[in-house]
């Protein structure tokens, strides 16, 4: 696995994306309310841009019917056909053993070529592939 | 993965806005008009892919350079057979809807068939009101001569299943123009029309998921009424309504014609004749269980090399890219179910994309 730097820290708020190509692969990389993850831009469906989907909670069986809207800004849904996925780990909702998509490795580290001193705002984001 | 030429046969162009396809309905109808669809059974997630481009405040799919470019020279479509989506068999208003359907066909025509359309490659359906079949009739007449209307469309959605006589009127039309039948699902249960199933669906699951059950009564009631007896040419066209369960339904029928011939003595073959002979259906949603092995004996007892043919749903949420449907049915379908049923259903002539200067590329993984 090598570390790719995408950006400064402050460049992905919480909430935010960005899609990338690295090496040829297509990845989407989140803020999801300060964890950062990284998953493979293609739906293990057909292949769509994943990625580019709305990111927002699930909803649960609280009790009941009784339901729950929880782990808003946490999942993400195709922009095809609507299946959600776990922001943090790449897998379905509907079959996380079976139906996922790739999640790359995510560190915050200062740049190793930067020789000023370090402060917060040298930190960037790396994806590991 | 390198795509073959491609007949699309279920692509949905939609009007910019309401005030567009407003300015086609006749008055004083287009006054009265408003665009609605399902209300109650309308997609809870997405209606349509949100990844597809659209310009400014336009609705999706609504403009024809998009839609050649997106889907169609992405996908390498040679044709794509246009079906608007109008809804109008719901509506209580006959003429209202009569009218709507004059607007929608005229509108296809203008910008679609004519305005945005050099290389003819759009293939447009004249969208008639079933309830009004005498007025059915008069407006397929009245389009039937466009160089690029291919088919007459309404929705699944009815009072009443397809084979019954009242509705012949259209059918005349159909034998004399040459003109396939589609049917595509819509205004099930919705507005004035009955519920497919049994009672009301609650959710939107469980609606779409028995949509098929509308078309089983249709295909039923096409041959236990004999409506391929009356009408030998006829070609109906089963759009979106699944595929796996005709085999089924079918070996049900046949084995009760066997003791029930007498109640339907004008069905002279048997139903799977009528079915190879007289119907075509698309695979979007392709039903695509674990084992595929499933699929393909399903699709062997279809006859699919005959009857099957290929259709992405562009550009709503529940699309199948032609990658996706190459690698989900044995090779031996690709040609028949790409292009092959299709250009002989709709008489299409080879258009060789590549040497039009067509983007024909080879497409890679997402």
């Amino acid at each position: 696995m090598k570390p790719y730097k995408v950006c400064k820290v402050e460049d992905l708020k919480s909430g935010e994306r960005k899609l990338l190509t690295i090496e040829g692969r297509n990845i989407g990389l989140f803020n999801v309310k300060g964890k950062y993850t990284a998953i493979k831009n293609s739906c293990p469906h057909q292949g769509a841009p994943l990625c580019e989907g709305r990111v927002e909670g699930m909803t649960v069986v609280k009790k009941n019917r009784e339901l729950e809207y929880i782990r808003d800004g946490e999942i993400l849904r195709c922009p095809w056909h609507g299946w959600e996925f776990d922001l943090l780990n790449g897998n379905s909702i509907f079959n996380p053993l079976k139906c996922r998509t790739k999640a790359y490795k995510v560190t915050i580290e200062k740049d190793p070529v930067e020789t000023y001193p370090v402060t917060i705002e040298n930190e960037y984001i790396f994806v590991h592939i | 993965m390198k795509l073959p030429q491609i007949i699309d046969t279920d692509i949905h162009p939609m009007p910019k806005s309401e005030d567009e396809i407003k300015s086609y309905i006749p008055m004083p109808y287009r006054r009265r008009y408003t665009f609605d669809s399902y209300k109650y059974y309308s997609q809870p997630v997405q209606e349509s892919r949100l990844d597809v481009k659209i310009s400014g405040n336009d609705w999706i799919a609504s403009n024809p350079d998009i839609v050649m470019e997106e889907h169609m020279d992405r996908y390498n479509v040679e044709y794509g057979i246009l079906l608007p989506r109008a809804f109008v068999s719901s509506n209580p208003f006959i003429d209202m809807a009569n009218n709507i359907c004059i607007g929608f066909n005229d509108w296809l025509m203008d910008k679609w068939l004519e305005k945005n359309n050099k290389q003819g490659r759009f293939k447009g359906s004249i969208l008639v009101n079933p309830q009004d079949p005498i007025a059915a009739a008069k407006e397929i007449e009245r389009c039937a001569n466009h160089p690029h209307m291919v088919q007459v469309m309404v929705d699944s959605g009815s009072r009443a299943p397809f084979g019954h006589r009242q509705f012949y009127p259209i059918y005349e039309m159909c034998e004399k123009y040459d003109l396939p039948f589609a049917l595509h699902p819509g205004t099930d249960g919705v507005g004035i029309n009955d519920s497919n199933t049994l009672g009301y669906p609650a959710s939107f699951i469980e609606y779409h998921t028995l949509l098929c059950t509308g078309y089983m009564s249709h295909l039923v009631s096409f041959i236990t009424e004999g409506v391929f007896e009356r009408f030998p040419r006829l070609k109906v066209v089963l759009v979106e309504g699944g595929v796996s369960w005709i085999p089924p339904v079918l070996w049900r029928l046949d084995a009760e014609y066997k003791a029930l011939r007498e109640e339907v003595p004008w069905m002279k073959k048997r139903p799977f004749e009528y079915f190879t002979e007289n119907v075509r259906v698309t695979t979007q949603p392709l039903e695509v269980p674990d084992n595929k092995q499933h699929m393909w004996t399903m699709l062997e007892a279809l006859d699919a090399q005959n009857t099957l043919m290929f259709s992405s749903d562009y550009s709503h949420w529940d699309f199948d890219a032609p990658d996706y449907i190459m690698r989900s049915i044995p090779k031996h379908l690709i040609d028949p179910v790409f292009s092959e049923t299709a250009r002989r259903l709709y008489k299409l002539p080879n258009k060789d994309l590549n040497l039009e200067g067509e983007k024909s590329e080879t497409l890679q993984s997402l």
